[in-house]
């Protein structure tokens, strides 16, 4: 351990940290979008009829989009003088890690707006409140997809970790910086998912008991 | 006979003799053959002989229309730090200096007009310039756009670098390496073929500022236009040349119409540039490295060389990079294929994957690899969520932590990481090959699917068992109520092997990526490679629900 830490170079965690903080970013973003397009396919999912058909055909195709291949499909697709309304359209590395978990956010959101709705729809608020743990699993996975962005060059808390370890000689040391990675990534994802599942509780028993 | 006849003999005779002495000087010694010099300044000065008339003619030469004109308009790049840099209305550099050379040759001014990469070679000929020098590599494939001048200019090489640091000496460090470099550098196929992963970047001028901020820890480009940056001691004192690899001779060139004589002047010009030193001379002015310009010297310098018609001796003159990748049997049709949909649609596609042997090889064999990940990531996926389900529905302690441990674990760390650590232990137990990166992303992503899996199966177990329903086939019963969860994650794990390419597996996204970075169409490409991706996971979508289905048909059974 001593190794590692003196192979470490001073700003690691500072630099670990601040990756972190872009994996937040590119997430909030693709949930932010995400939620948008997901209300919106999950409203004209029980509008009826066509829209209905078409909503159900943009969230199947959303599922089936692999992340990865979306992100090199932005990046490589989109000429880099693009523009939309004149304006320019060039995304940056962020926004293309960002818009490429959409379609799995949207997608998720979409399938659990469906289910927040016709709670609603029955009169059961607590039920449609089981959204918001939802949403928050869903924000979490995508901290964990964000990661995708270092093949992209995107620096963020795995490229960090990944960059560090490609000047470490020791093969053990590099292994011990991946297991720091890990705890370091899994201590917030963990504590979000403990709030989620008390949340989750807290509502769902109510819920169960109306449905009782 | 006469006096006068008989005193005419000995004169003839003395003609005979002088004219056999001059026949057999002439056959024994070698006659001098025509210098560069002598021979540019006969062409010149036959091409003034026929003005001021030929101006005014159709179709001349181009060296007519330049001496007529009194100017020479000469393609340059705006920004190519050492060879051609614009400071505002002031233009510098190697390049520069050359073309302004050949203008004082000539007698004539130099127009200069601003070229780049795309479109240097248009631009010759549209007839909007006559000569184009602009770090332009002579190979093969340029071959039949232009006509390049002989010898060549300059000669540069791609090469690799990276932190001083860093442990890599020639290509057999690259496997497994991503290096960032240009799209359409001829030389990244040679990088592809040796394991490398490529990040692919528009210009040249972003390199290295990737470099300085650990977006790339290697980066492959021209040394020529990593030659400014090392001139920058900070720059110089992290990084470092690691090796080179690519030699390509730069050539001046003119439109292959209507330039033959331009063309000829322009070669022994740089014949006798080479031979004086004057390009050493320009060279030493900008800092660019000077031993291709000294070895050139030497060369042009040799009695056989140094003539009117060195440039034709193949003992001279360097031969152009070969760079014709073979054509696959089906290419003409392909291209047939493209123009037919830009005629009718107006859509602009390319297809560089079935066009060339190469490619072709790179498509079929990203195609084969991504079924086979695919097939394994689901094979593996089932399998360990059977095994850590079986073991976290067990009422063992010692079974059930450990399982539960290992997904704790396998949830908290990003899928690049989990795929980073498999490679890494595989590299560390097997010699590196495809199949070991194949195998070791497998197991990854079956890992991180199959602990999800096998989270919810163990959970299905403990339920039924509350339920006080764990009697005989209770592990069944808890695959079916499983179902959704496990579909779920097969599905996941289909979705997720194209990210085994951050590992250097060969799949589809991986191949293409390579393709793309030697030949044209990024967008047809990438949207193929979407379309492939998208059909592949709705089938397993397709299966799964089918999967599905059954299973919760057993469930209502029981």
């Amino acid at each position: 351990m001593s190794d590692l830490i003196a192979g470490l170079s001073p700003d690691f965690l500072s630099s670990f940290l601040a990756g972190m903080v872009v994996n937040f970013e590119i997430a909030a973003i693709a949930l932010v979008i995400g939620l948008a397009a997901g209300l919106l396919l999950a409203l004209g999912r029980l509008t009826g009829g066509v829209v209905a058909a078409f909503s159900i055909s943009v969230i199947s195709l959303m599922r089936a989009a692999p992340t990865f291949v979306v992100m090199f499909f932005l990046l490589n697709a989109i000429p880099r003088d693009a523009t939309l309304f004149g304006m320019p359209f060039a995304l940056s590395g962020v926004m293309i890690v960002a818009v490429s978990l959409v379609p799995y956010s949207a997608a998720y959101v979409a399938d659990a707006g469906v289910d927040g709705l016709r709670y609603l729809q029955a009169g059961s608020l607590h039920g449609a409140l089981l959204f918001l743990p939802n949403v928050t699993r869903a924000f979490f996975v995508l901290v964990m997809s964000s990661s995708a962005g270092a093949a992209i060059g995107v620096t963020e808390g795995i490229t960090v970790i990944l960059r560090h370890a490609e000047q470490l000689p020791d093969f053990d040391d590099r292994l011990l910086l991946f297991a720091v990675g890990i705890v370091l990534f899994g201590i917030p994802l963990q504590l979000g998912l403990a709030v989620m599942t008390w949340f989750q509780r807290r509502f769902a028993r109510p819920v169960a008991e109306q449905a009782r | 006979m006469t006096a006068a006849s008989s005193s005419k003999r000995p004169v003839g005779l003395a003609y005979l003799i002088v004219a056999t002495l001059i026949f057999l000087v002439g056959v024994s010694l070698p006659v001098r053959a025509q210098t560069p010099d002598r021979a540019l300044a006969e062409l010149l000065a036959q091409t003034r002989a026929r003005m001021p008339d030929a101006c005014t003619q159709p179709n001349v030469d181009r060296l007519v229309k330049i001496l007529c004109a009194k100017r020479i308009r000469v393609g340059v790049r705006d920004y190519y730090p050492l060879f051609s840099m614009r400071l505002g209305d002031r233009r510098e550099g190697y390049e520069v200096d050359v073309a302004l050379a050949i203008g004082r040759m000539l007698g004539v001014e130099v127009e200069f007009s601003r070229v780049n990469a795309a479109t240097r070679i248009p631009l010759l000929a549209e007839d909007r310039i006559d000569l184009a020098i602009a770090t332009m590599g002579h190979n093969t494939q340029r071959d039949g756009q232009v006509r390049f001048i002989r010898p060549h200019y300059y000669r540069s090489e791609t090469t690799v670098v990276g932190p001083r640091e860093l442990p890599v000496a020639n290509m057999l460090d690259l496997p497994g390496r991503t290096i960032c470099v240009t799209v359409g550098n001829l030389s990244n196929a040679e990088l592809v073929s040796q394991g490398a992963r490529l990040m692919l970047f528009d210009e040249a001028g972003v390199l290295p500022d990737r470099l300085k901020d650990r977006t790339c820890t290697l980066a492959a480009q021209d040394d020529s236009f990593f030659a400014k940056y090392f001139t920058d001691p900070d720059f110089n004192a992290r990084y470092f040349q690691k090796f080179g690899f690519a030699q390509v001779p730069w050539g001046m060139a003119v439109a292959r119409q209507g330039s033959v004589e331009l063309a000829r002047a322009l070669d022994l010009i740089s014949q006798i540039f080479h031979r004086d030193g004057l390009f050493i001379d320009i060279g030493r002015l900008h800092n660019i490295r000077l031993g291709f310009l000294q070895e050139q010297q030497i060369v042009w310098r040799r009695a056989e060389c140094n003539t009117a018609s060195g440039v034709g001796n193949p003992s001279c003159v360097l031969a152009p990079l070969n760079t014709a990748l073979r054509p696959t049997g089906f290419a003409g049709d392909v291209a047939a294929f493209e123009r037919w949909v830009d005629d009718n649609t107006g859509v602009d596609i390319a297809l560089p994957m079935l066009k060339t042997v190469p490619a072709w090889s790179l498509f079929k064999d990203g195609v084969a690899n991504s079924l086979i990940l695919i097939a394994g990531a689901l094979a593996a996926t089932l399998t360990f969520a059977v095994v850590l389900g079986v073991a976290m529905g067990s009422r063992s302690v010692l079974l059930r932590w450990p399982a539960r441990s290992l997904s704790m674990v396998l949830q908290s760390s990003p899928i690049v990481l989990t795929l980073v650590i498999a490679a890494a232990v595989a590299h560390s137990l097997f010699t590196l090959s495809t199949a070991v990166v194949m195998a070791a992303a497998i197991v990854a992503l079956g890992l991180v699917n199959g602990s999800n899996a096998g989270q919810a199966i163990g959970e299905a177990v403990w339920s039924l068992r509350s339920e006080g329903k764990a009697g005989h086939g209770l592990f069944g019963r808890a695959l079916d109520r499983a179902a959704t969860q496990i579909v779920a994650f097969l599905v996941n794990a289909a979705k997720g092997t194209p990210i085994a390419s951050f590992v250097g597996a060969p799949e589809l996204l991986s191949s293409l990526t390579d393709i793309t970075s030697f030949s044209s169409g990024r967008a047809t490409t990438y949207s193929i490679l979407l379309l492939f991706y998208a059909v592949v996971v709705m089938l397993v979508v397709w299966l799964c629900g089918r999967l599905q289905r059954v299973l919760e048909r057993r469930q209502v059974a029981t």
